[in-house]
């Protein structure tokens, strides 16, 4: 496999995003798999901001970990990037603007080109510099500037033929400048692929799985489905910016009992304001879905960076007990499929799915072959929409299979009140002035067994509930969940290239864990636990599930995004040292 | 709103066994209520009524339409979610001074702002009832509660004022000693298309000594027939502040504020389309097409 890492690096407000955005869109034109993230902190002009986009001949698996092309847009680029730099990058720079002293002579491609002076020439406009280094960047490549003229005439035509002219003459200059030359040669198969982030992936699954009704409050890294559903209000969506988390969950759970697939989505912190109305969808067996996009934590902790420490959280918050799904995507792709799913999940076993992505998964941007929607179903599980038989409707009738059927308010016939007190099947009060009376005692044992029983009808019924294994062959395996299997999966194929044999043992629905299944699968093999935390969380998990302990560790939570290079090099340090 | 009535003869009460101490307020309220959709003929199952949590929070139970009985604070969100689901369902809020105005009085301001179409009756003791009489948002200087012991320090929270100043479109205040002007208080206000809240002195006979129904019955008057105009803002907060600059000496119920103002399902886009829980949902052909804009 061929591929490049580019970054460009430079302030807020350097249109250092929009340069990544474009490289990425001519790349996927010319049928290169891409691989966008974006290193960026909260502030909204200056400081130092980069977006590192990598461009492929296969699939890519994170952003990886060395730089090869670097745009340096300011000083402070060389100054932040330099330890970041491959073995023989090339760096872009404008030498007005940019002194290179503390990096010459160490082997690297230090390129010179006049971008401000060029941009300035053909169109007046400073910002311009960054389609300069574009036009380099993509001849170091060795992308032809045909696939960009075509890109810039349909993204600005709408603005003239000058600013389409502009952009073209000014990439050319840079792409035909002296000590520009293609170094890379990667060459797409012309394939045209979708590119997107995971956010977006996770919206137009769920907005695909019948989802309308989205309430939220903006909180990085989850705004961007803030922003899709919002931005999307006018395709038959109901998209609510409420007034803090608390309102978002407890509107979800209102317009899930109203009968509309619900959903509400934050970041750790909402959802820690969110975790007394989670416990009240538990009781009440409202289907609401539920998005926790981690970043590093705790408390406020770095609103930018990454983490995957709230599985534990997500997993126990709220008090009591009851059935919830915990599902953490693997891909952005996955963000698709799975966000096609949640609602049907949600709805036959009326409980809340809870959806943990985070920042590196919802930000990150992949090319993908495509969304097959066709086969895409609802499930409504046991709605029922009006009784005829004249008794009074159990909503909470006690089932074998811990399901009872669940009427929508506004038809006839199937009244009922959903209550957070304890309550028996009609949904009356067994609480307050009726708990400790030997007949409620044995009600209320009876309801939250009923409840509980969920769990083993879905463990029964769905095969979702174990791990993925990769290579069953192999001779150790990668243990890891959602963001992360993706760059676990380009260390192992690092590592087997290089003789090792190593597989891959993937978790997406961790909660409920089918144990036997998972420990049958882990059992007898050397398993190395690969995570963003400090306290194992999957670990932990597993060992409660499944007895195995896994000594073997990974841990990273310094908030960076991990890569396949990255990993792999642990990974090699830890079997070196193996604990047996 | 009002819908026809399928059903000649609706009960709407259900069978279930009241949780109020006797003489509570709370037996006003569900009375008045129960006039107000009675004499409206709402069909029982397009009526949803959605309580908080407290004695008056039970509410829901007394009633054999749809309910929601949900958390500490949060009728109203609930409510919200549940109205803009279901904009043909008459949604009616039941919650306590301690709920309304104390943990959940965030939401409050907000959804008089967005002009959530609900009427939200406010049982007002001036006390937590259920967990045994402390200090609420409403409780007076001075007042000894279990929580106050020697007498609270704090100026209470004047309902009226913030819902008037929120946005609140039909902001009207009775009292459960008179059950058939607190009826047609609740009747207007589940008329009103906007946010209508109600605020209800409907007395706790066991946690509190002080705000009394004979306290009550000496001091409030009527505002129909003084002349009050409510549909003029500043009136309506003047009178809504009058309790705090005559010390109680008198005290207004009746309709202080009243405003013709869209309501949200009127305005969302999505929502003007008719009740979502009737929407279908996208078809494929939306999905695809959404999925080219990221080729
Ligand atoms: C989050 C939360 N905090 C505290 C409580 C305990 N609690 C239940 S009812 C209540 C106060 C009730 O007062 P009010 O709303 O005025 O209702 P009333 O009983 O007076 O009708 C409190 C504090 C709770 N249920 N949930
Ligand atoms: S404690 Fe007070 S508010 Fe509660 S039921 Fe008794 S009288 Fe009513
Ligand atoms: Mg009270």
């Amino acid at each position: 496999m061929k591929n490049v890492s580019i970054r460009i690096a430079g302030a807020n407000g350097d249109g250092v995003e929009s340069s990544g955005a474009l490289i990425m869109k001519v790349a996927s034109k010319s049928g290169l798999h891409v691989f966008g993230y974006r290193g960026y902190q909260s502030i909204i002009r200056g400081g130092h901001v980069w977006y590192q986009v990598r461009l492929g001949d296969e699939k890519l698996y994170s952003h990886g970990k060395d730089i090869d092309i670097l745009i340096a847009l300011n000083q402070e680029s060389i100054k932040y990037q330099k330890s970041h730099l491959g073995k023989n990058a090339i760096v872009i720079y404008d030498p007005s603007k940019v002194n290179t002293d503390e990096i010459e002579g160490k082997g690297f491609r230090l390129v010179k080109i006049p971008l401000l002076d060029i941009a300035i020439k053909v169109s007046g406009d400073p910002i311009m510099r960054n389609v300069a280094a574009i036009g380099a960047t993509l001849k170091f490549v060795g992308i032809d500037l045909e696939v960009f003229k075509g890109v810039v005439k349909d993204m600005w035509l709408r603005k003239g033929e000058k600013v389409v002219k502009d952009n073209i003459d000014i990439a050319t200059t840079a792409y035909n400048y002296e000590g520009v030359s293609t170094v890379f040669g990667i060459n797409g198969d012309g394939k045209q692929r979708y590119t997107m982030d995971g956010n977006t992936a996770f919206s137009i699954g769920t907005f695909a799985g019948g989802c309308k009704f989205y309430s939220a409050y903006p909180m990085t890294p989850a705004s961007g489905i803030l922003h899709w559903y919002a931005a999307h209000q006018n395709k038959g969506v109901l998209f609510k910016q409420t007034e803090d988390e608390l309102a978002a969950m407890n509107m979800a759970v209102g317009a899930s009992v109203g009968g509309v697939r619900a959903m509400c989505g934050t970041s750790g912190g909402g959802f820690s304001l969110m975790v007394e109305g989670l416990g009240f969808a538990g009781m009440v067996e409202a289907p609401v879905v539920v998005v926790d996009s981690q970043r590093t934590g705790p408390s406020t902790g770095l609103p930018t960076k990454t983490e995957q420490a709230d599985l534990l959280f997500v997993m126990h918050a709220s008090q009591g007990e009851f059935p919830r799904i915990v599902v953490a995507p693997r891909s952005v792709e996955e963000c698709l499929a799975i966000g096609a799913e949640v609602f049907n999940l949600a709805e036959r076993y009326q409980c809340p799915v809870l959806v943990l992505l985070d920042l590196y998964l919802s930000e990150r941007i992949e090319s993908i072959d495509g969304f097959n929607v066709d086969p895409v179903t609802i499930d409504r599980g046991k709605l029922v929409t009006s009784n005829t038989t004249g008794e009074r409707f159990k909503r909470y009738e006690i089932t074998e299979d811990g399901i009872s059927p669940r009427g929508i308010p506004g038809n006839p016939g199937t009244e009922f009140i959903a209550p957070s007190d304890e309550h028996n099947e009609y949904g009356d009060l067994i609480s307050d002035s009726l708990s400790g009376i030997d007949e409620y005692v044995e009600l209320r044992r009876q309801m939250h067994a009923k409840r509980m029983r969920k769990i083993e009808t879905m463990l029964k019924n769905e095969k979702i509930f174990v791990p993925e294994i990769s290579d069953p062959s192999a001779e150790y395996f990668l243990v890891t969940f959602g963001s992360t299997t993706e760059p676990v999966e380009e260390a192992a194929k690092i590592l087997s290239e290089r003789g090792m044999k190593v597989g891959v043992i993937s978790f997406n629905y961790i909660m409920p864990m089918d144990s036997d299944k998972t420990r049958s699968m882990l059992q007898g093999k050397k398993l190395i636990d690969v995570e963003c935390n400090y306290t194992a969380q999957l670990a932990q998990v597993i060992k409660t599930n499944t007895g195995i302990e896994i000594k073997n560790r990974i841990l990273r939570y310094d908030g960076e995004a991990v890569t396949g290079d990255d990993l792999a090099e642990s990974a090699e340090e830890v079997i070196k040292n193996f604990k047996g | 709103m009002a819908t026809i009535n399928v059903n000649p003869k609706p009960t709407y009460a259900s069978t279930n066994k009241h949780v109020w101490c006797p003489g509570c307020g709370d037996y006003g309220v569900f009375a008045g209520i129960t006039k107000a959709i009675t004499d409206l003929g709402l069909d029982r199952s397009k009526v949803a009524i959605v309580s908080g949590i407290g004695c008056s929070s039970a509410m829901p139970h007394a009633f054999s339409t749809y309910g929601i009985h949900s958390l500490h604070g949060r009728l109203v969100p609930v409510a919200t979610g549940l109205k803009l689901a279901n904009d043909e369902l008459t949604v009616i809020g039941t919650g306590g001074d301690g709920d309304g105005y104390g943990i959940g009085v965030g939401h409050l301001v907000h959804a008089a702002r967005r002009n959530i179409d609900m009427t939200y009756v406010v049982m007002n003791n001036e006390i937590y009832g259920l967990t045994t009489g402390q200090a609420s948002p409403t409780s007076f200087i001075g007042a000894k509660t279990k929580s106050t012991p020697f007498g609270s320090i704090e100026t209470p929270e004047n309902p009226l004022a913030v819902a008037i100043s929120s946005g609140a479109t039909y902001v009207a205040r009775a009292f459960s000693g008179e059950p058939a002007h607190m009826a047609d208080m609740i009747k207007n206000g589940i008329q009103h298309k906007g946010f209508s809240i109600i605020d209800v002195f409907s007395p706790c006979v066991t946690f509190n000594n002080f705000n009394t129904y004979d306290w009550y019955r000496s001091r409030v008057y009527k505002l129909e027939g003084t002349g009050h105009d409510a549909s003029n803002k500043i009136k309506a907060l003047e009178k809504a502040i009058e309790t705090d600059t005559n010390a109680w000496e008198k005290v207004p119920i009746g309709l202080f504020y009243k405003e013709d103002r869209p309501t949200y399902s009127s305005l969302d886009m999505t929502e003007k389309n008719g009740p979502l829980v009737k929407q279908p949902m996208p078809t494929k052909d939306v999905v695809k097409e959404i999925m080219e804009e990221y080729r």
